[in-house]
């Protein structure tokens, strides 16, 4: 069993599990280190990534780099409607985000069952062969995800490194008061950290749609997903969400290769369990 | 002019009224799972069950004993599991004041939804594979179960397999960790063995959607065949893709769903050689008047495989009905057992077996066919019926 094409292959699969878990926690814990919200309609954004990429990619048959970035990129402009109407009224409460915002997101996955309704679709993938590269097996719709996801991280990173913006949104995740007494437009920052968190929440709900089957109920596990992973790496925390991402996949991946999905699941859950009895805002996060 | 108005007014209600007490509305539960990945065969309970209460009412209603009753569905959401059974049976039970129920068809909600509607005399015509809703110290008074299950056309397609396949040596089960899983994979595994087959096997947390690691696990046991078993369309899909995609090479199964169109959408090419149980023949002659008037309804889309198994249960139940003059549960059920010979229109002569095997005789035998998808579509490879024990 342990032998080196089938650790090969473990790793492999870690790698696309853990590319899966970074994107979808990205947006997640980004709203949390800006906003303080805890974003219960983080699922549901993640749908409405996948339904517009199901549109964009798989109805109009729009070149796929347009299609991936163009359906992220149109639902987060129209979600900003919702930061006006619903995100705005919890920015720093974070309880009170919990409660308001799981309403949102039934409100959204009911009106997509209507709109869509219940049945799964399946879009068609961005690439359908298949590596064989030293006895391991990639697919290469899988090396698109893990592309995509390290071309978003870095991105990513540049922009809060490198810009103006990523710099004053640096500083108001810090302080909020003291940033605006620096000049920085709070409220416009707020907007733009919204944009950028639900842009990357419906690229990682599209990819995964791609990857498994699209319902207006496929939100709940990237949800789950991003708790978790979130948890692991400290919330608020982007380094902290690749790190927890890349932990999550490579256990899951090789615990569930070598011993089976019970043990993975009990020995994931429960290095959860632990985390948060002993360090509790997770492995790069901050004590509040 | 107003005595005029007055007589013309309680002439109107008198009439009204009369025509209200002509035509009573007869409520039939229906509980399925309509989200989630087992979606699909939720909505075949729905839809079958719809065209069989459409056909009652537009022959005018159901004649039970005198008077004429419009059916009426009233279907709750089980999600597949057990506490969505119990809360969907509970609400019809005590809230809708339900006394028939189709459905549910997951091991877990009808496994829970027993426990309520058994102690209420309601009646419920059910699916789900464990032999317990079946086979317990009760004698299932008031369930029946009017699709096979693994225990009717499991035996017949490993024995077809391996008659086909005489190669073949290892079979791979890989199935969800609850009720349905539980109790499948034992029973797939006696079948395998039996035919001279080393069995691997494996659960999983149902709502996974992600299978390679596991799969990488199986394809180090060297095995010949994979058979998705129980598994839901959502999940038994993503498992033939991500097993193709893993690199296996043997064939791919399944003694169970059935869920090949499902497959077929999600897996795409990489479905070519899948080889399944159907329930249905769509391409029989009879099936050309269910198909029409199911797509005049709901359109060009995949129509389930189990949709006729629902539509054929509700009729029963309604002829049922019929025969007994009278909606009370007992007198239905008995008459439910003695409708040997009738014919709904799809699957020819109600069988009642299961005696062997539960105790009761309270299974339909329904006769399967095992199909194979070649180039996108399905042919049939053979055409089966249960033995009555």
């Amino acid at each position: 069993m342990f032998s080196a094409p089938i650790l090969g292959q473990a790793f492999v699969n870690g790698l696309s599990l853990s590319a899966i878990y970074v994107l979808v926690a990205l947006g997640f814990t980004l709203l949390f280190g800006i906003m303080r919200v805890v974003n219960f309609a983080h699922g549901a954004f993640a749908m409405l990534g996948g339904y517009a990429l199901f549109y964009a990619y798989g109805s109009f048959k729009v070149p796929y780099p347009i299609a991936v970035i163009g359906s992220s990129l149109l639902i987060a402009t129209v979600s900003l409607i919702l930061e006006r109407l619903v995100f705005r009224w919890f920015y720093n409460k974070m309880f009170q985000s919990m409660i308001g915002l799981m309403g949102l997101n039934m409100a959204i996955v009911y009106t997509s069952v209507v709109i869509w309704d219940v049945n799964e679709r399946s879009i068609p993938a961005a690439a359908s062969g298949i590596l064989q590269v030293a006895g391991m097996t990639l697919p290469t719709d899988r090396l698109v995800i893990i592309g995509i996801a390290l071309t978003v991280l870095a991105a990513f990173w540049l922009f809060v490194t490198r810009t103006k913006s990523g710099l004053a949104l640096r500083a108001t995740a810090q302080d909020v008061e003291i940033a605006a007494t620096q000049g920085i437009d709070t409220i416009f920052i707020y907007k733009l950290a919204f944009f950028v968190a639900i842009f990357m929440t419906a690229l990682a709900g599209a990819l995964y749609a791609q990857t498994y089957a699209l319902s207006p109920f496929m939100g709940d596990r990237p949800l789950m997903v991003a708790f978790i992973v979130v948890i692991l790496g400290g919330m608020g925390s982007i380094p902290g969400a690749a790190l927890g991402g890349v932990l999550l996949g490579f256990s899951e991946s090789f615990l569930s290769t070598f011993y089976g999905a019970a043990v993975s699941s009990f020995v994931s859950f429960g290095v959860v369990v632990a985390l948060l009895v002993f360090r509790p805002w997770g492995l790069l996060g901050k004590p509040e | 002019m107003f005595s005029r108005l007055k007589l013309f007014a309680m002439l109107s209600i008198l009439l009204f009224n009369g025509n209200a007490f002509a035509q009573e509305e007869l409520k039939i539960g229906g509980i399925g799972p309509l989200s989630g990945g087992g979606t699909a065969w939720g909505l075949a309970v729905q839809r079958g069950m719809q065209m069989a209460i459409d056909e009652a009412t537009k022959a005018g209603g159901i004649k039970i004993g005198g008077k004429t009753y419009l059916p009426k569905m009233v279907m709750y959401d089980d999600q597949y599991t057990a506490a969505g059974g119990r809360t969907a049976a509970d609400r019809l039970i005590n809230a809708d004041k339900v006394k028939f129920i189709i459905g549910p068809i997951g091991s877990p909600s009808v496994l829970s939804v027993i426990t309520v509607s058994t102690p209420a005399n309601v009646l419920v015509l059910s699916n789900g594979y464990a032999p317990n809703i079946l086979k317990n110290d009760a004698k299932s008074p008031f369930n029946f179960r009017v699709m096979n299950s693994n225990v009717e056309f499991g035996p017949a397609m490993v024995k077809w397999y391996r008659q086909n396949y005489p190669q073949a040596k290892k079979v791979a089960l890989i199935g969800p960790n609850d009720a349905v899983g539980q109790s499948v994979i034992p029973q797939l595994e006696a079948y395998y063995k039996a035919n001279g087959f080393d069995v691997w096997k494996e659960l999983y947390d149902r709502g996974s959607k992600e299978f390679t690691p596991l799969l990488t696990r199986m394809m180090a046991q060297n095995v010949d065949l994979f058979d998705l078993n129980s598994n839901a369309p959502g999940e038994a899909a993503l498992m033939l893709k991500q097993a193709r995609q893993a690199g296996f090479k043997g064939m791919i199964w399944q003694v169970g769903g059935p869920s090949v169109d499902e497959i077929i959408d999600i897996a795409g090419p990489l479905a070519e050689g899948f080889v399944s149980l159907n329930v249905f023949d769509f391409s029989n002659p009879q099936a050309k008047s269910f198909v029409d008037t199911y797509r005049a309804k709901w359109g060009d889309g995949v129509i389930n495989a189990q949709t006729p198994g629902w539509y054929n249960g509700t009729k029963i139940l309604f002829e049922a009905m019929r025969r007994a003059g009278n909606l009370d549960t007992v007198k239905v059920r008995d008459a439910l057992e003695k409708l040997e010979g009738y014919d709904a229109g799809l699957f020819g002569p109600a069988v009642w077996g299961g005696m062997a095997d539960y105790g009761v005789n309270h299974q339909l035998m329904m006769k399967f066919w095992i199909v194979e998808v070649k180039n996108g579509k399905l042919i049939t490879r053979a055409a089966l019926t249960p033995e009555k024990k």
